[in-house]
């Protein structure tokens, strides 16, 4: 039986209180969620930090915390832990990886290419960071975790790939829907999909759907065998006028669909197998 | 990292009603992206942006 990963992406860098009380902002509140969506069936983490006044903060003490209070609160939750680096857009470089340098995590997201954001600022992955980044995951045995918001930024994948940076078998994760990425539909998707395995073959990947496209991307991940990433990071929205009550619900809502379609939702064992990290 | 969907913050000239529409309903709406959902009217554009923090005091056109 197919096995479909469940990633919990539970706060991001910028939702707030005041568009959903429920969104986890310390680090006390995102080591719960995160064992809530274990719980759940998520195999996977992505994680976020925030600064006391809740903007997305590249902390490395506040990641530190987090991962603690994970470990030590919860000692039976295996989870697999994916930490950012694309949590503030004004961090410099260093910043941006001084946690991976110190924590030396499983996963850690490598966003592959450069973009505009929110219309508004610019969203930098300068070739020297990229190629930095990937010689430290490499150093740190850190899983990338390859966000592509175009078919573009696979390929620039397939580039550091060739070049050595970036080690087979790579993971991607589709960000679809986002402001100046590739809008979030089906046919888009199934393009992504087509791209990565023209010129990544072997490759694994996952997808998420921001604001409506969400429940498309959602069930077209498990219809083209790919797997899936919730949680508020994305949306705070759980259905049309409904705020969600928590990250979990999105990930029960997930697992519900990837049972019902007759896969089954991959453990984080089953994740590191499946992702080629043991 | 994601942003979640960006939407367009208006109110109506006519009625004052605020409201907003996400930027990636545009293909759904098409001419009607912006209009007023009480009266019609075309609304005035305030800001683009993620959810702001007074998000909610804004009608979710969808």
């Amino acid at each position: 039986m197919k096995k479909t990963i469940i990633t919990a992406a539970v706060t991001g860098a910028w939702p707030k209180k005041e568009n959903n009380p429920n969104v986890p902002m310390t680090p006390s509140e995102i080591a719960d969620d995160v064992y809530a969506c274990w719980k759940a069936g998520a195999a996977i983490a992505h994680l976020h930090m925030r600064d006391d006044d809740g903007n997305g903060a590249m902390d490395k003490d506040k990641f530190r915390e987090t991962v603690e209070l994970i470990h030590s609160r919860y000692p039976d939750c295996d989870i697999i832990l994916n930490l950012t680096t694309s949590g503030d857009i004004l961090a410099d470089d260093e910043a941006r990886v001084a946690h991976v340098k110190e924590l030396k995590p499983e996963m850690a997201s490598y966003d592959c290419g450069s973009m505009n954001w929110l219309n508004s600022g610019l969203f930098i992955n300068s070739p020297t960071f990229l190629e930095n980044c990937g010689k430290l995951f490499q150093e740190t045995g850190t899983k990338p975790e390859i966000e592509a918001f175009d078919p573009g930024m696979i390929a620039n994948a397939a580039y550091y790939l060739k070049k050595g940076v970036l080690k087979a078998p790579l993971h991607f994760q589709f960000c679809m829907g986002c402001a100046n990425g590739i809008p979030g539909t089906l046919k888009n998707l199934v393009f992504m999909k087509e791209t990565m395995e023209q010129l990544c073959p072997g490759s694994t990947w996952s997808c998420f759907g921001v604001g409506h496209s969400a429940m498309e991307m959602l069930y077209g991940a498990v219809a083209l065998g790919g797997n899936i990433r919730v949680g508020m990071e994305d949306n705070v929205m759980y259905a049309k006028g409904q705020l969600a009550q928590s990250n979990a619900q999105f990930v029960e809502r997930a697992k519900r669909v990837i049972e019902e379609y007759g896969n089954q939702v991959a453990t984080p064992s089953d994740a590191r197998e499946i992702l080629g990290m043991k | 990292m994601s942003w979640g969907a960006l939407y367009f913050y208006y109110h109506c000239p006519k009625c004052g009603k605020k409201f907003k529409y996400a930027s990636d309903l545009m293909v759904e709406f098409g001419d009607e992206f912006g209009q007023c959902p009480e009266c019609g009217e075309m609304g005035t554009y305030e800001k683009d942006s993620a959810r702001t923090i007074d998000d909610g005091d804004y009608f979710e056109v969808e």
